[in-house]
């Protein structure tokens, strides 16, 4: 085999509890016709990343890309101008003055 | 008098507006009655802005006074910037303020930027002209642009195949002379796979030399901006334009980031004529995957650069068949945290549940397309506990491993050629069904943002097709912070003085 082909799988990877529990966790809603075609979408997408086992990885990573380090902006509060603001709040789907409009979230 | 837009570039276009040949807003007007002519086709352009001849208006009013400025100095004077009334096509994943900004989701279809991209606030610093928003892959993620919410962007060269992507829009709108230069952002090959697809150049800096705020996150250690256009010295003056620190974006670089031993090779090689050196990944390219059209012309391209005085060697890459693995854990990984914003609370799409957690539910499957949904599940399987460490953290470890043969081949070389795509622009459709064979179409591009490496797409030749020609890209990789090797060998190579 190369690196250009991938294989085929006969081994179904991830079930339909699992698949429903992470649309769960994603905020997503699944149709039954999506999750069977997502779930062999994702035994072919993880019979292929799964070659990554067969690394030797002995390396410790500290998640570097090149010579590149976050760098945290300051624990201050950013002022921003009322237009600025009145743009930033026109653009919530529902709003009531200067505030973005939920629905009710905690019972009396 | 009718302008030549297939041989404009950008320094051309300076001087004829120095020089008074055209006005932007003849040249504006110029790109628009293309893209009227082409867009219906092409679908490049998602919106045209009503407002650019105004734009371009105020370009020439710039030019003009800076001319009078100039005539009133006996010095040199001070001089209009070099893409002042310059018009240009932006990816509709980057904020330009007031405009809609979609990234071609539905989820996005309503929503106004609220301020400027940095990339956007320097190019309006320099005035240049914005014609309009590009399609593009749903929030970049897809290689065929096929994935945009607003219909395919199709390839200038044969309508009935894609035009690359996910900035097919970017790569698009150039090659069928619909602006002089576009951006377009790359996480995995999405400037460089639709520029190669296009015959354009598009170049991917390192990462962190252009600065992504007010662009669309996708994935945050692999995300950058860059220039797509005719030739390579349009997109070294466009590079040279946007990059830079930003404070508000913590992940960029100064010039003194990286060290300074590839700028003190150019420089020795400038004073001793001495050539770079260019390996090639020879074991990589053996698979059977690879369009034999696409590795003759490679062949070829190595044997320019030979005539040209390069040394060609090969060199040993020993992690790289895992590159694309590594792409398809941590990509969906960061997508799935990056899309979580998006709950139809704060901006967007919003569509009633019952409660407010059926809410988020609901819009976000109202506004998603089956490709973002599909990688943000999978980002939360391999982010999920009990599978983290097999594949984030195993990734993780090899995308180090990966980047460790990079640096050790560059101790070698100047620079890393492969070809762009292992194929040419596919037919609409052909790949919808597969989503492996399409993630295929990122095996050579990925590399070099897993790596941060800067990486080029320069066209070096076409494939003979029943229905014409098709272009075919040749990728340039450098060294942290090198994109001058790149710039000298892209202009070497295409004959660019």
């Amino acid at each position: 085999m190369n690196e250009y082909s991938h294989p085929v799988t006969l081994l179904c990877m991830i079930t339909l509890q699992e698949l429903d529990s992470l649309a769960t966790l994603a905020r997503i809603k699944l149709t039954d016709a999506d999750k069977s075609s997502l779930i062999k979408e994702f035994d072919s997408i993880l019979s292929y990343v799964d070659q990554l086992k067969k690394v030797d990885v002995s390396l410790d990573t500290d998640g570097r890309v090149g010579a590149v380090r976050n760098v945290t902006r300051s624990d201050e509060v950013v002022k921003i101008s009322a237009s600025d603001r009145e743009g930033l709040l026109n653009e919530a789907p529902d709003r009531e003055g200067d505030f973005i409009a939920v629905k009710k979230m905690i019972e009396q | 008098m009718k302008i030549d837009l297939k041989t404009l570039t950008i320094q051309k276009a300076h001087e004829a507006l120095q020089k008074g040949d055209f006005t932007s807003v003849q040249l504006t007007q110029a790109y628009l009655d293309e893209i009227k002519a082409k867009n219906k086709d092409v679908n490049a352009y998602l919106e045209v802005f009503a407002d650019a001849i105004e734009q371009a208006n105020e370009a020439d009013k710039r030019i003009t006074e800076s001319k009078k400025v100039k005539s009133s100095n006996t010095d040199k004077g001070t001089d209009f910037p070099l893409l002042c009334g310059i018009p240009s096509g932006i990816k509709d994943n980057i904020l330009i303020q007031g405009r809609i900004a979609s990234a071609a989701s539905k989820l996005l279809e309503n929503y106004h930027a609220t301020y400027d991209a940095t990339v956007i606030a320097k190019l309006k610093a320099e005035s240049a002209v914005f014609l309009g928003r590009l399609n593009m892959d749903e929030f970049a993620m897809g290689g065929s642009t096929e994935n945009s919410a607003y219909g395919v962007t199709k390839n200038p060269y044969d309508l009935s195949r894609v035009a690359g992507g996910s900035s097919g829009g970017s790569a698009a709108a150039v090659a069928m002379q619909g602006a002089l230069f576009t951006l377009g952002s790359d996480t995995g090959g999405s400037i460089r796979q639709p520029a190669s697809f296009c015959g354009v150049v598009g170049l991917k800096p390192t990462y962190g030399a252009v600065s992504r705020y007010g662009v669309m996150a996708m994935g945050s250690s692999l995300d950058q901006i860059g220039p797509i256009a005719n030739t390579v010295t349009d997109c070294e003056i466009i590079f040279k334009a946007i990059k830079g620190k930003d404070i508000k974006d913590g992940t960029t670089i100064d010039e003194s980031t990286y060290d300074t031993n590839s700028r003190i090779h150019a420089n020795a090689m400038k004073n001793t004529n001495k050539k770079m050196v260019i390996g090639v990944p020879r074991d990589f390219l053996k698979g059977d995957g690879i369009d034999s059209a696409v590795l003759k012309s490679f062949n070829e391209a190595l044997e320019t650069f030979k005539a040209k005085g390069y040394e060609v060697c090969d060199i040993s890459l020993p992690n790289i068949s895992y590159s694309l693995m590594v792409y398809y854990v941590l990509m969906p990984a960061e997508v799935s945290s990056n899309m979580a914003r998006f709950d139809g609370v704060k901006y967007g799409l919003h569509k009633d549940g019952a409660t407010v957690i059926e809410d988020y539910f609901e819009s976000r499957k109202a506004g998603l397309g089956k490709e973002v949904i599909r990688r943000i599940l999978l980002g939360t399987y391999v982010l999920s506990s009990g599978y983290y460490d097999a594949y984030y953290n195993r990734a993780n470890a090899v995308r180090q491993m990966i980047t460790d043969d990079f640096l050790k081949a560059f101790e070698s070389v100047d620079i890393i050629a492969t070809p762009t795509a292992p194929s040419t622009a596919f037919k609409i459709g052909e790949k919808t069904n597969d989503p492996v064979a399409m993630y295929l179409e990122d095996i050579f591009t990925v590399t070099a943002n897993l790596t941060g490496l800067p990486a080029i797409s320069i066209p070096c030749g076409y494939k003979e097709e029943m229905k014409g020609k098709l272009p075919i890209g040749l990728q340039l990789t450098a060294r942290h912070g090198d994109e001058q090797a790149l710039f000298i060998a892209g202009k070497d190579f295409l004959g660019e003085v």
